[in-house]
């Protein structure tokens, strides 16, 4: 159930067939979300994406533990909207490429840490042999037996299979053997051919963005989705990004969670041309994409890229995963970020409790590893000034 | 039920901290020497004691916190003396009054380099003693004679070291003297209560102690005046606990005494009352159609609430106050003149004591570059702001702001919230009448709402000991009103304060529009805590969202609600929009007082526009009184 007042709110902004279609379980069309998107009225908007939410997951907000590996900036793809990415290894174009056991080392020092995943993303680098990818994977495997490894966007791995010469499913099945537990979400942008041809015309389509997951999920690989939002797409084309994603998920099941991620205008080549989109803009984008992508379970908000502040905010648009403490990222920061590198596991406790949820530990594969369902710190004072 | 027995010296400077307290039903004061006071309370004679900070040594007494007898910079009554300057002293007489002082001397001497032979003399016998190659520790009333400024001219001495000034020029931080302890669990809260408002009436009457100490000893009460009000400080805050500790911690390194953890008494009050039951959806339907709420329903929508719920109700009365989908904001430059500052409140870190390296007073050169800065961005407004300078009387404030009107007519001079207005009334020794229509004469607009803090006496106690009561506050924005000034009204919070002092807040402010209407916009922000000491309490976004919009709900009588992106980033501030807010603020071009505690979000107003038009809405500019400006 919504409030009187939300359910009011809705009728006065003429969205009260959708907002019944939503309490009914009814799918919204493509023009629905549209509609959605140009909403007057955030609050109400966000009351029935929260009721989505709620509906789903009750108040359980999911995080989990991660380190991030990027383990080289060098890419031969010039998509405009990049801060990290560099022609090659010189040291005057900052570029670098972390050796094999740099890069296992980087992970394997988290061990301490509790960390139950590593997250891999890296440039498209046009040098490197294919056994250097499988070997990362094979030797973190071998050192560190549980940590799930979820490795390679679907540019990555379509890039491979063009460069060593295989196919898709040759690459996954040869990854997998190798230690890969799942992958991430990275390089959707938008999936309209018009924004592509603009941002990112020299690496996977659409199409074969799509096709890299598909296969995946048939192979067994369950996998997320991104989309890049703030750039020179139309809203229009956000829905049409969404509904691409939902019409694969309704084939395959096998996306486990869906994150928009803002642009970040320093350093990059459209930064100038573009400010970064509001805040206002984020809430809005997860809450369409909570009532319109009803057959994905999760909801990510990246606090990396939205501040602590906004990502609390989030939680009651519609979002139900704040990723992770998120050790060591690179990407968002060389585009200007100013989050911290890493939040605690009790700071992130504190920004959930806050909130009114109850913070969720889950591993890569979104099984519920420990519900923290200890009542929330009472609202007593510390009565003192705190003399360190 | 029994009085607590305080004990208390007659020294002068210790008289602010209990002449408040003369007539207390709580509170009975037993007089004696700084080392009778350690000895009395380590004795149980008496519960608590004005205790010299180094018989906190080797016990585990409870301070009462906030309050303190200090020093930055020179004392004046603490000092070493002789004929000769301490360089050529081979023996030094310590005074056993107190032996903080003692340690002190020792510090202060081996700091110099100077190693002479230490004897223990009463004072009255090692003052005469100092001749020649001998000096001798002098502290309390006796050390205005020595410098020649006391009852007994003839008892002047020809070289004085200034203990107070040797420390601060060694450490850069101010000295503590002395500090209000008690045995552990002692002290109930209402006792603390008492012995701070004792403190706070007692500083108010340091014109009189000084007449009387004159009166009493001789000397000239004027320089008694500056001394209680300028040479000693009374605020026990962040600065002032870091010059304590180092204190402590280098006379235990020196071996000169045990060492020392602080402890505090905690002041909090669990005061329970019980609330009529209301329905959650009952408030907020009457919230939203703009019906008044009482103290029991904003209480429950505080605690009780989902935030979007609180929104929905919120945006409902921001629609019907505001229909026209306008959100305004001003071009306005946040100046603070000084960050010299007596009152060392706990979420502050900002001020800075008189004589620190990074203290400053802004000179008028440094003023003008600014305000012609903010005219060329098309500002009209500077919001003059800064800490209670124990220098600057009105004369100051009058020079100042009639300079600025006459080289920039059209600048609306926002400036002077409430405690710096009682400040300058006191410094002044004017009423607050008479502080206002000569603030006005000079050129003063309106006042900006700060310091308002909490409006609630238990958490401004504990968080801002010295700053004015509610009631003073109240008081000096009744009086502004009626003077015919418009301020804003603002509420700090995630102190750890509680619900019913954030609902007591708003219905004081609320109380107080329907008596002046002098109020034209709430601005409400979290305490930022980087660089402080307080330990904040829900001050995340979610919370503000929360308490903005309850205060739209609640302030059914103040026209408008301020979004503070400056502390909360603009995407949340942009959501306050639709949860109550219908202005954004001012553009930031200068900001120094949340950003010292870390938060540092910029906007221009090209970006300020972006952010009210991406959130659905049309960006006005507008003047202090919230009239919408011509369209550029």
């Amino acid at each position: 159930m919504i409030s009187t007042l939300a359910h009011r709110a809705l009728e006065r902004d003429g969205l009260g067939r959708i907002r019944d279609q939503v309490m009914n379980r009814e799918r919204l069309s493509e023009e629905d979300a549209l509609r959605l998107f140009e909403a007057k009225d955030l609050a109400a908007l966000g009351a029935l994406a929260n009721h989505v939410r709620e509906a789903r997951h009750g108040d359980l907000t999911f995080y989990n533990k991660n380190v991030h590996l990027n383990a080289t900036n060098v890419c031969v793809a010039s998509c405009k909207f990049c801060s990290f990415a560099r022609p090659d290894d010189k040291t005057a174009s900052e570029g670098y490429t972390m050796s094999l056991d740099q890069a296992v080392e980087h992970v394997v020092s988290k061990r301490s840490l509790g960390v139950t995943e590593v997250h891999i993303v890296n440039g498209l680098h046009p040098d490197l042999p294919w056994e250097y990818y499988t070997e990362t994977l094979r030797r973190l495997r071998a050192a560190w037996p549980e940590l799930a490894i979820k490795a390679y966007t679907a540019v990555e791995l379509h890039f491979f299979a063009q460069r060593f010469g295989k196919t898709v499913e040759q690459v996954l099945r040869e990854l997998i053997a190798a230690g890969l537990t799942t992958i991430p979400g990275g390089g959707a942008e938008i999936f309209a051919p018009r924004v592509r041809r603009k941002l990112c015309d020299d690496k996977a389509t659409a199409d074969e963005w799509l096709e890299v997951h598909r296969t995946a999920h048939r192979l067994g690989v369950k996998s997320n989705a991104t989309m890049l939002y703030g750039t020179i797409e139309t809203l229009a084309e956000r829905v049409d990004h969404m509904a691409r994603l939902r019409r694969l998920q309704d084939e395959t099941a096998g996306f486990q969670v869906f994150i928009p991620l803002a642009f970040h205008p320093e350093h990059n080549m459209i930064g100038k041309a573009f400010p970064k989109p509001t805040g206002y803009d984020g809430l809005r984008t997860y809450a369409v994409a909570r009532l319109f992508l009803d057959n994905f379970d999760h909801l990510k908000a990246y606090w990396v890229m939205l501040g602590e502040r906004l990502a609390q905010s989030a939680l009651s648009f519609g979002v139900d995963d704040l990723d992770g403490t998120v050790l060591e990222e690179r990407i968002y920061h060389m585009a200007g970020a100013r989050t911290p590198q890493a939040l605690s596991e009790p700071q992130l406790h504190r920004l959930i409790r806050t909130a009114g949820r109850v913070p969720a530990e889950r591993d890569s594969l979104y099984r519920l590893l420990k519900v923290y369902d200890a009542p929330a710190p009472s609202a007593q004072a510390p009565s003192l000034p705190v003399v360190a | 039920m029994s009085k607590l027995r305080a004990a208390a010296v007659s020294f002068l400077n210790a008289r602010p901290l209990y002449a408040g307290l003369a007539g207390s039903a709580r509170v009975e004061l037993v007089m004696a020497e700084p080392s009778a006071c350690a000895a009395l309370l380590e004795r149980g004679e008496v519960d608590v004691a004005i205790l010299p900070v180094g018989a906190l040594a080797g016990h585990d007494y409870e301070l009462v916190p906030g309050i303190a007898i200090g020093a930055d910079g020179p004392v004046e009554t603490v000092v070493l003396c002789g004929d000769e300057p301490p360089q050529a002293w081979e023996e030094v007489f310590l005074d056993t009054a107190s032996r903080t002082s003692v340690v002190l001397a020792q510090l202060a001497l081996a700091g110099m380099g100077l190693t002479p032979r230490f004897t223990p003399l009463p004072a009255a016998d090692g003052i005469p003693q100092a001749v020649g190659r001998k000096g001798a520790l002098v502290i309390g009333d006796r050390a205005f004679d020595v410098q020649g400024r006391g009852g007994q001219p003839g008892r002047k001495k020809k070289h004085v070291l200034d203990l107070g000034r040797a420390w601060t020029e060694a450490t850069g931080q101010p000295m503590i003297f002395a500090v209000w302890a008690a045995r552990p669990g002692v002290l109930t809260p209402e006792d603390v209560a008492e012995l701070t408002i004792g403190a706070q009436r007692g500083l108010g009457l340091r014109t009189e102690l000084a007449a009387g100490f004159a009166r009493e000893v001789g000397g000239d009460a004027e320089h008694y005046r500056r001394y209680l009000t300028q040479r000693i400080r009374y605020g026990l805050g962040p600065h002032e606990l870091t010059g304590l500790e180092t204190f402590l911690s280098r006379a235990a390194q020196a071996g000169l005494l045990p060492e020392t953890q602080l402890r505090f008494a905690d002041d909090r009050i669990r005061s329970q009352r019980t609330r009529r039951r209301v329905s959650l959806d009952t408030a907020l339907q009457k919230g939203a159609d703009g019906e008044r709420l009482d103290a029991d329903e904003a209480e429950m929508l505080d605690e009780k609430a989902p935030l979007l719920e609180l929104g929905l109700a919120a945006d409902a009365r921001r629609r019907a106050l505001h229909p026209d989908g306008v959100v305004t904001y001003i071009v306005s430059r946040n100046v603070n003149y000084t960050n010299v500052c007596t009152t060392a409140c706990h979420f502050c870190a900002f001020y800075r004591p008189r004589g620190h390296a990074e203290s400053y007073v802004l000179t008028r050169d440094q003023l003008a570059q600014k305000i012609d800065e903010t005219v060329a961005l098309g500002g009209i407004e500077i919001l003059l702001q800064g800490g209670l300078h124990p220098d600057l009387a009105v004369d100051w404030y009058e020079d100042l702001f009639r300079w600025v009107k006459s080289r920039w007519p059209m600048i609306n001079l926002h400036a002077l919230s409430p405690e710096e207005i009682w400040h300058v009334a006191r410094v002044s020794q004017l009423s607050l009448d008479q502080t206002l229509d000569r603030l006005i004469a000079a050129g003063l607009d309106s006042i900006p709402g700060g310091g308002a803090e909490v409006l609630d006496d238990e958490v401004r106690r504990r968080i801002a000991p010295l700053k004015c009561s509610t009631d003073e506050w109240i008081e000096v924005m009744r009086a502004a009103h009626q003077h015919g000034l418009r301020s804003t009204a603002t509420l700090m919070f995630g102190v750890g304060e509680e619900s019913r002092h954030r609902v007591a807040h708003l219905l004081r402010l609320r109380g107080l529009q329907d008596e002046t209407s002098g109020f034209t916009a709430f601005i409400c922000w979290t305490f930022q805590p980087e660089h402080t000491r307080l330990e904040p309490g829900d001050n995340g976004a979610h919370a503000y969202l929360r308490v903005n919009a309850l205060s739209r709900l609640v302030l059914d009588n103040v026209p408008n609600l301020q979004a503070s992106w400056v502390t909360m980033g603009g995407g949340v501030a942009q959501a306050s929009l639709h949860m109550g807010c219908n202005d954004f603020g001012s553009v930031m071009i200068e900001e120094n007082v949340v950003s010292a505690a870390g938060t540092t979000f910029q906007m221009d107003s090209e970006e300020v526009e972006r952010h009210i038009r991406d959130a659905g809405f049309t960006a006005f500019r507008r003047n202090m009184r919230y009239q919408r400006l011509e369209a550029r």
